[in-house]
């Protein structure tokens, strides 16, 4: 009896022990890109650049949470993915630190922090997926503006993610308010409510709903919408007309970061041609933000899609008060 | 306090002083058990707790007397509590079918009600809710085309309750089981040998009898229930919150993290209070009945109509069951998940491809945390229940906190505490073992505390007259009688670090991550077929761990229990 005690102890250090040894000399990521995506574009910069990459998967949301409790002792070098927006929250709250590549010369002023905090490699737009079965069932056609989604042929059949949870559900209300101006942006959110089904948690959400047939349209941003087409399902993207906002998820370099050197590397080759190409190469369904890099084909391209000027930085910092207000108007409001 | 109680308070204490220095390795356990609680429950949750009153560095209530002034927030604490009641009524009430029809009667089919039971503790964090709307949602299997009905609302509190109790069901059976089981079915036949009805045998025997598993059960539900935030995040929707996901949302929606602890500690309230309420009762209504072996369970204790029904009943949840994981099958097999079903296995090898690494480090985590929490979990009860030293009443609440404390928060206390040397675990495997063996004891420690209620302590003072040490008495007396609670606990950590996200993914590393990161990932990037594959491989692994944990403990304890787990 007491060996297959000790037995059972040895065998549970011997399994520990690996999480034990020490870290090798590799940058560290933590990724808001999905973990395929990061896969493919960190793969690419270190066969470009020799440098090894030891990267985790977080959602925008975990990752903040996670930098802010390690700031005594940082346990990451860069915060790669998720929009800009975030990227100037982690700047506020002194997380992160400057660094102003060469390259960022080519990239227009929304892409970049001017002081450097924060530095945007793809971008993608907000749009409306609808279903195609769904929409053929009650026969109507796929909403092309903001105004198509108060008719009564879409009551409880849209989804949107919620700004109170999710950086895409923010992206949407702040875009609104850059449209139409506040105040009737709230109004027309209230208006909103009997065609919503349910705002989402999640930011990708909606999209799998609409894809399944729960929801006749989804809004959010578009990657996830060209994926699920490629997998099959029966989608029909459409943008309206009076403007949408998009994500330029950035690469921030945290205070303290063990790394800074490798850091900056990736930052450099993220923004670069080589780098930029990657993006279209690799399938990832995301757009460019380098003015010469070359587009996917199946892609629109982004002079079509009725972007406005989203300013990220007025975005972060009118966020608590947005969404505040959007909780005690929108949520509030009878359906 | 009168001098008269406060004289007897200290010659109690100072008889289990005593006790304690006569029995050295006694107190080496209790000493060794207190530190851990300390250090790996108490001690993050009390930075979680500084950081939400000291949100600017300097001491302020603003935040509690902001979110409690907030309509919002109280609608959120009310639908939390709402939500926890009827989950904890409903899962017991399911749980307590499953549990009474497969110890009491001999119906058909037990191995696939025994798998219908256990099966739904392993929900797969977010394909579930995928897999519930694929059946209950607008365009769902049973709502639209079975029942045809043309708008089902699944979001709000319908929906929810539907995932909660299917989800939570499971931990009510595995405890009631347990105390079912031990409980033997020679009480229920005296009952009526001395001409008692069968309704009134159970009424008057069984049921009371169950008292403190149907409690424990409640209290396990309503806690887990209101802590958790997976199916609210996704079937609540933004029309019916909860404050488990508020906590959630402040943290990672507003990068607010004293205002995320704030409202977990508000949370904390209800959960604890259910806690103390229940010692009070349950602490007032023990029996031992065990007093030897189980004894075999009789089964003319239920009328052969009576068992028709249980069975009729307990089938209809488990065709629901079936199809919900049916659902996720389909989904794991097919090129387009709920639009296009050609069987296809590029789901898995694209789950090989990307998630080799993951599966092995979820494994090695849950092999290395569950047997630990088992056994630490069976030791806390032994403690609580057959010893007095002083501190036991904190020891017993101590152990059980973390239940209550939603994930998130537990993630983030671990992060605070163990980000500074010396102790330093970020980045490790430790962080998220030691994470899912202090979260999950606790429901080893109750379903061991039940059990042990039941067993009668005069078995163990035999052993000790005998000679044996408190040690020996507990592994080779008592733990060998409490195999079907420790198998639940086993079975219940080993489950969780398998499946739980809301703490893990702020633990998870470059070296370190799990199979549900990637479900997640997969998910919100599109891939459903690549997410269902994963769940299907989770599934299987849960299973067949299961199978092994149930053979190594028939080994290891040289103990029979025919039939015990299907």
């Amino acid at each position: 009896m007491r060996h297959r005690w000790t037995l059972c102890a040895i065998l549970a250090m011997s399994l520990l022990l690996p999480g034990l040894a020490g870290a090798q000399d590799a940058l560290v990521v933590y990724s808001s890109v999905d973990e395929e995506n990061a896969k493919k574009l960190l793969d690419a910069f270190t066969k470009a650049t020799g440098v090894k990459v030891r990267f985790t998967f977080l959602s925008s949301g975990p990752a903040v949470a996670r930098i802010e409790a390690e700031k005594n002792n940082p346990q990451a070098d860069v915060w790669y993915g998720a929009p800009s927006e975030n990227h100037v929250v982690l700047r506020e709250k002194g997380l992160s630190q400057p660094y102003v590549s060469p390259g960022a010369r080519d990239l227009a002023a929304k892409f970049k922090d001017p002081e450097g905090y924060w530095t945007s490699f793809y971008m993608n737009p907000l749009g409306f997926a609808s279903n195609s079965k769904t929409l053929e069932q009650k026969k109507v056609e796929p909403p092309a503006s903001w105004a198509d989604l108060l008719k009564p042929e879409f009551k409880g059949q849209v989804q949107a993610p919620s700004p109170q949870t999710s950086g895409t559900g923010y992206n949407m209300v702040a875009a609104l308010v850059i449209v139409m101006g506040e105040d009737k942006a709230f109004d027309y959110l209230k208006r909103l409510n009997p065609s919503i089904q349910t705002y989402t948690q999640s930011g990708t959400a909606p999209s799998k709903a609409a894809a399944i047939g729960q929801a006749g349209v989804g809004i959010q941003f578009t990657p996830a919408f060209l994926q699920l087409i490629e997998e099959g399902y029966p989608l029909k993207i459409t943008f309206p007309k009076e403007g949408v906002g998009f994500e330029a998820p950035a690469i921030s370099i945290l205070k303290g970061a063990p790394h800074p050197d490798l850091a900056k590397r990736l930052v450099d080759w993220s923004i670069s041609l080589p780098g930029q190409a990657v993006l279209t190469d690799e399938k990832t369904y995301f757009f460019p933000v380098h003015p010469k890099a070359k587009l996917a084909k199946g892609l629109p391209s982004f002079g079509e899609i009725p972007t406005i000027n989203y300013d990220a930085t007025w975005a972060g910092k009118e966020k608590k008060r947005l969404v505040d207000r959007w909780i005690n108007e929108v949520l509030r409001a009878p359906k | 306090m009168g001098t008269h109680s406060v004289a007897r308070w200290w010659t109690q204490s100072a008889r289990d002083l005593r006790r304690l220095r006569d029995e050295p390795l006694l107190l080496i356990a209790v000493i060794a058990i207190f530190a851990l609680l300390l250090l790996f429950i108490l001690y993050p949750l009390a930075r979680v707790l500084i950081v939400s009153l000291f949100p600017e560095g300097a001491f302020s209530p603003r935040l509690y007397r902001e979110f409690l002034g907030s309509w919002f927030i109280r609608q959120a604490f009310l639908n939390s509590i709402l939500m926890g009641i009827l989950t904890a009524v409903g899962g017991t009430i399911v749980g307590f079918l499953f549990a009474y029809t497969l110890t009491r009667t001999n119906v058909p089919g037990k191995s696939l009600l025994t798998l219908a039971a256990i099966l739904p503790i392993i929900s797969p964090p977010f394909v579930s809710a995928l897999a519930i709307i694929l059946l209950f949602g607008n365009n769902g299997l049973i709502t639209r085309q079975l029942l045809g009905f043309q708008e089902f609302a699944i979001y709000g509190l319908r929906g929810l309750l539907l995932a909660q109790i299917f989800t939570f069901f499971p931990v009510a059976y595995l405890t009631l089981r347990g105390v079912l089981e031990s409980l033997g079915g020679t009480l229920e036949d005296a009952a009526m040998n001395l001409g008692a009805t069968r309704w009134k045998a159970f009424r008057r025997v069984t049921l009371p009898l169950c008292l403190p598993g149907i409690a424990s059960a409640l209290l396990v539900l309503f806690i887990e229930s209101i802590a958790d935030f997976g199916n609210p995040l996704i079937l609540g929707g933004s029309g019916f919150p909860v404050l488990s996901v508020q906590v959630y949302l402040q943290v990672t929606g507003m990068y607010d993290l004293p205002g995320g602890a704030a409202l977990a500690v508000i949370l904390l309230v209800p959960s604890v209070t259910t806690f103390l309420v229940q010692r009070y009762w349950v602490s007032r209504k023990q029996y031992v009945t065990v007093t030897g072996k189980p004894a075999r369970a009789v089964i003319r204790a239920v009328s052969p109509a009576m068992q028709r029904v249980l069975l009729a009943a307990c089938l209809a949840v488990t065709l629901f069951v079936l199809l919900f994981y049916a659902t996720i099958l389909v989904g794991a097999f097919s090129r387009t998940w709920g639009v296009d079903h050609t069987p296809t296995l590029r789901n898995f090898g694209y789950v090989f491809g990307v998630g080799a690494q993951a599966i092995q480090d979820t494994l090695i985590i849950a092999v290395t945390s569950s047997p630990l929490a088992g056994l630490l979990g069976m030791a806390i009860a032994f403690l609580l229940i057959r010893r007095r030293f002083p501190g036991r009443q904190a020891m017993e609440f101590i152990s059980i906190l973390n239940f209550a404390v939603p994930g998130t928060v537990i993630g983030i206390g671990y992060i605070l505490a163990f980000n500074q040397r010396p102790l330093l675990l970020t980045g490790t495997a430790i962080i998220l073992i030691t994470n899912f063996l202090f979260r999950y004891i606790p429901v080893g420690i109750q379903s061991g505390m039940a059990g042990l209620r039941q067993i009668d302590p005069a078995i163990e003072e035999a052993a000790t007259n005998l000679g044996a040490s408190t040690q020996v008495t507990f592994r080779r007396i008592t733990l060998p009688m409490l195999v079907p609670a420790f198998f639940s606990g086993l079975v219940f950590s080993f489950v969780r670090a398998m499946t739980a996200i809301s703490a893990a993914i702020f633990l998870v590393s470059a070296d370190w991550n799990l199979m549900t990161v990637q479900i997640l990932s997969q998910t919100e990037a599109g891939r459903l077929g690549a997410a269902a594959a994963f769940s299907v491989l989770l599934i299987l692994i849960i299973l067949l761990a299961i199978g092994i944990i149930r053979l190594v403990l028939g080994q290891l304890f040289e103990y029979r229990y025919q039939a015990a787990f299907g």
